[in-house]
């Protein structure tokens, strides 16, 4: 039944002129979120009444690369123009609208403060609780909202890769994770100043996100068209794979209850993953949505953003057959006996059926079957040669073990 | 680093998988975490300031009852099912404490000392010691109109009586008011409620009508010819009607197609009855034949021969889960059957007055019409298998002095019954007969317009599909039996190990779990008789297949069929020999197998024998 009534798209955000680079939510509250683009503008939304608290159209020249909060309404925005730039996020433009000298709109607003670096920025991540915060370029580096330098700079010393994003760890809240350009995904703690621990994959990652409730668990979105979770204490091998999206994964954001995640890929969807069932994501497309770059749940663990290269930031439900009005005691047993029916029966083929197809684009589709078929001819193709050598001479590989190459600490 | 990833060991460590650190966490429990726990003071001082959040906490122990999976290594699975376990386990006893929920307390009558007899109570004893309200349900409506038959709804709040002359009323009789009253001029042979009063269906001479709760007529379903009975099937929404012609069709009446026809092929039928447990429809027949059919199979389910002379009345148990099946014949006796075991009746009687009309109610009391009057037996006399046919202890008597006695039937949560006869319906009180405790998301006498509404839609979304309808109600949903295939394993099968099927999967890696095994097939039995199998130098199951005659051979019978038997041919002699030879070998197998005779000891010298 609820396939019935799975109506997941609720409002597309306008506003940017050019493609959605990151999105960021504001900690403490469910529903503000911050979005930049690649024209240089960044906006934030409200989200609960679909309108624009505050929009700079050139927040950076060349694209917004990373968004974050920072404490107390701050924002921190870095772009490729080699600046990270602090703002005050109060929606206050109407009163000074007006004794504004040069007579401009609210979209002159000044930062706090400019920080200058030495190259593009591609990242940006505040710090849980103290004012510092971590930029990811060709190096990673912790900076003090009150310094106008760098105060560490965190990277391994032989590498020389493009940083691409880092994160904090919610839990503790001074180790820190980036993904590299050459494959690499590297911890570290800013009390000891280095990188603790670093592995190599197959392909390169390129998203990161910690989960909110585990907290050595951390969900990379990779561009062999996989998600994968890694516990940190075991590197070697991720702890589950994730496995739908039939173009690199872009994007990826755990669930405030850490048992869902959202990822966006160059495919074009958007898809909704549960925590440990590998298989059969929630799909959300649309015909003016086009490559997704960046994914974020909401505080209330109710919606799930996505922005693309069209520019629209769009609000999708979580559950697609969520009633979003209130939701009596009566009808929430319902439901809830109706999952249990579900689970129940979901061993039975035609229930199976009914619930894991999802319609997908026809390109979508038609890609899927074609990897489907080059996967398999490459299965065929192994076994064969495994069944006519000798015996025990090649073993079939785990899927887990193929995924890391190298582990160095 | 370490306080995150002591933060995370105290929430769920990371267990390595190593035999012996397996053993010892399971032998000792209390002191090994102890130590560790001091060992690293990190842990110890996080620890201390980490909880579980309140939901992951667990809430209660285990019951005691619930099963435990220890055996099984794969920790996810092994968490699932002992979680499914002691859900399990926790609503068997929340159940019986539901049991406090059943306020209501059923009937009865006693008899003081051993000279009275609770028959000898008649209606008006009955109606003036029951009180006002109860009293109601003692009436008697005078129709004209032929003998009359009559159904309640479920819920027992309304009745239709139709009669043989044409005449069709639906009221609500514990209210008075009536819905419908028409007379249709044409023989009306049977009456059934759809889902519940707002629509009903009649079988008159030719077809089947089904009309609205005002008596408009709806539909006139041409496909039904000549009908005789109807019976709904209220979770399925199929309506089932038998006839002159023989034929038994179920029609679903919501989406309006007919699902499935059956030729009896036993002439025109005139008695039916659902048994409400698993919907399996009964018919009697004019041979004394009982047949049980389901929508999937064109031939009867079961068949049985019940009675010298036609069947007159069948009615299934209901108090029972559809255990018991009472059967009434033209020769004048009543014969109770056990559902599960069809080999005799339980309890055979004759009853006075030739063919009989019966009906069990939702108590297990069993009401027999013959002649002029009404019987009622109670449990446990008619269960209990008796070998004398004599009549079981009678409950309750009633005479009806308009004969020919056509229906009877209970009314579903009162403790009434309704006696159609040819000079009308009359109800009478049979204390203890009616379940007095209704549920009231199945069948809800007090519902109002809004609460039906609802039931009709809810119904009709968790409408069951008519191919699941089977003689035993707990099939859908057991294990499949093993398939018969020979397996990949064993024998020169070359199916990669990806492709096999997942328990055969599990037995090349030796962690196929043999425990919850159903052994059906003598082979895979007990070990002993496995090693005596091989023993007797029986063949393995891929040599078996192997060597399995395929087809008939029915070239070479050929061939030596043509050739004429005297004419002395070296070929078809050869071809002969061949034969009794392969069949000579057979039967040697077969007696080995049976152990008459012994296998062959294998000699050193058996390579010098010629073979003969």
């Amino acid at each position: 039944m609820e396939r019935m009534f799975a109506k997941p798209f609720v409002a597309s955000l306008e506003g940017h002129v050019d493609a959605v680079e990151t999105m960021a939510r504001k900690p403490e509250t469910l529903d503000i979120v911050a979005s930049g683009s690649w024209d240089g503008g960044l906006i934030v939304h409200d989200v609960s009444r679909r309108s624009r608290l505050l929009h700079i159209e050139d927040a950076h020249k060349g694209k917004v690369s990373g968004v974050c909060f920072g404490q107390q309404d701050r924002l921190l925005s870095c772009g490729v123009d080699r600046n990270i730039k602090l703002w005050d996020s109060h929606k206050g433009f109407e009163e000074s609208g007006e004794e504004d000298d040069t007579g401009a709109g609210p979209s002159k607003r000044k930062p706090l403060s400019i920080f200058p670096g030495k190259a593009a920025f591609n990242s940006i991540d505040h710090h849980r609780y103290d004012p510092l915060f971590a930029t990811a370029s060709n190096l990673v580096q912790v900076w003090d909202e009150t310094k106008s330098a760098a105060i560490s700079n965190l990277t391994l010393p032989t590498s020389t890769e493009t940083v691409t994003a880092v994160k904090f760890n919610l839990a503790e809240a001074s180790v820190l994770a980036s993904i590299g350009s050459d494959r690499t995904f590297t911890l570290y703690d800013i009390r000891t100043g280095k990188a603790e621990r670093r592995i190599i994959m197959q392909m390169r990652s390129n998203a990161l996100s910690w989960s909110p409730t585990f907290p050595t668990t951390v969900l990379l979105a990779s561009e062999d068209h996989n998600l994968y979770t890694f516990d940190i204490r075991q590197l070697n091998t991720p702890s589950q794979i994730y496995k739908g999206h039939v173009a690199a994964v872009m994007s990826c954001d755990w669930s405030p209850t850490g048992l869902e995640f959202v990822s966006g890929g160059w495919d074009r969807t958007v898809r909704i993953w549960k925590e440990g069932v590998g298989t059969q994501p929630e799909v959300y497309h649309t015909k003016r949505m086009q490559r997704v770059m960046s994914t974020l749940y909401t505080g209330d663990a109710r919606f799930v953003l996505s922005g693309s290269d069209d520019g629209n930031v769009r609000i999708w439900k979580a559950h697609a057959s969520d009633k979003l009005g209130i939701v009596t005691a009566r009808e929430r047993a319902a439901i809830e006996y109706r999952q249990s029916l579900k689970a129940r029966w979901k061993a039975d083929a035609e229930v199976n059926k009914i619930a894991r197809t999802r319609h997908l684009p026809k390109p979508v589709y038609k890609a899927a079957q074609l990897k489907r078929t080059m996967l398999d001819a490459q299965r065929v193709k192994e076994e064969r040669r495994r069944k006519h050598s000798r015996a025990g001479e090649n073993k079939p590989k785990a899927e887990r073990k193929k995924v890391v190459i190298a582990e160095q600490s | 680093m370490d306080s995150l990833i002591a933060k995370a060991d105290a929430i769920k460590p990371l267990n390595k998988k190593r035999k012996t650190d397996k053993h010892d966490s399971r032998a000792k429990p209390g002191p090994s975490t102890k130590k560790s726990a001091d060992a690293d003071p990190t842990a110890t001082s996080v620890a201390q300031h980490t909880t579980l959040p309140r939901s992951l906490r667990p809430s209660s122990p285990p019951p005691e009852d619930a099963k435990k999976y220890s055996h099984i290594p794969n920790k996810k699975l092994r968490t699932h099912l002992t979680r499914q376990s002691t859900q399990n386990a926790r609503s068997k006893k929340l159940l019986k404490d539901a049991e406090l929920l059943l306020t209501e307390e059923a009937g009865l009558m006693e008899v003081e000392g051993e000279l009275e007899k609770t028959w000898r109570v008649g209606q008006e004893e009955i109606t003036t010691a029951a009180g006002q309200q109860a009293a109601q349900g003692r009436q008697e409506w005078k129709m004209d109109g032929g003998p009359y038959r009559t159904r309640y709804t479920r819920n027992g709040r309304h009745i239709a009586v139709v009669g043989s002359k044409g005449h069709v009323a639906t009221f609500d009789w514990q209210t008075g008011t009536i819905h419908a009253e028409l007379q249709l001029r044409e023989t009306c042979r049977d009456i059934t409620f759809l889902q519940d009063h707002s629509h009903f269906a009649v079988a008159q001479k030719q077809y089947v009508f089904i009309y609205d709760r005002d008596g408009v007529e709806l539909h006139k379903l041409k496909s039904h010819i000549e009908p005789t009975r109807l019976e709904f099937l209220p979770y399925h929404w199929l309506l089932v009607s038998v006839g002159n012609p023989g034929y038994l069709k179920y029609q679903d009446t919501s989406t309006g197609q007919v699902v499935v026809e059956h030729r009896t092929k036993l002439g025109a039928c005139h008695t039916m009855c659902q048994n409400p447990h698993n919907a399996v429809i009964h018919l009697g027949h004019q041979n004394g034949t009982v047949t049980l059919w389901t929508p999937n199979l064109p031939h009867p389910a079961v068949r049985l021969l019940a009675h010298l002379g036609p069947v007159a009345s069948v009615s299934v148990d209901p108090s029972t889960s559809g255990r018991y099946m009472a059967t009434a014949g033209q020769d004048g006796t009543v014969k109770v059957w056990d559902c599960r075991n069809w080999k005799g009746a339980v309890r055979t009687w004759n009853a006075r007055g030739g063919s009989a009309v019966l009906e069990w109610s939702q108590k297990g009391a069993l009401a027999v019409a013959t002649g002029g009057s009404v019987n009622v037996y109670t449990k446990p006399s008619i269960q209990t298998p008796f070998t004398a046919p004599v009549s079981p202890p009678l409950y309750l008597t009633h005479p009806v002095p308009h004969r020919p006695l056509t229906s009877v039937r209970f009314c579903p949560f009162q403790d009434i019954l309704a006696v159609g006869h040819s000079a009308g319906v009359s109800t009478i009180l049979v204390p203890g007969s009616g379940e007095p405790n209704f549920d009231s998301s199945e069948a809800d006498p007090f519902e109002n317009k809004k609460a039906r509404r609802e039931r009709e839609v809810k119904s009709l979304l968790d409408k069951i599909q008519p191919d699941a309808i089977t003689l035993d109600p707990s099939f859908i949903g057991s294990l499949a039996p093993e398939p018969k295939l020979s397996t990949a394993v064993e024998g020169g099968h070359d199916i990669p190990y990806a492709r096999l099927p997942r328990y055969e999967r599990l037995r090349v890696s030796g962690k196929a779990d043999e425990t919850e095994e159903d052994r059906r097939d003598g082979a895979g039995g007990s070990d002993e008789e496995g090693a005596d199998e091989l023993a007797k130098g029986a063949l393995s199951k891929a040599e078996k297949e192997k060597k399995k005659m395929r087809g008939k051979n029915k070239s070479l019978k050929r061939y030596l069929r043509k050739q004429r038997k005297n004419v002395i041919d070296p070929r078809a002699l050869a071809v002969r020999k061949k034969l009794e030879k392969e069949k000579e070998e057979r039967r040697k197998a077969r007696a080995i197998a049976s152990g008459q005779e012994e296998a062959p000891k294998p000699s050193a010298l058996d390579r010098f024998k010629r073979s003969s």
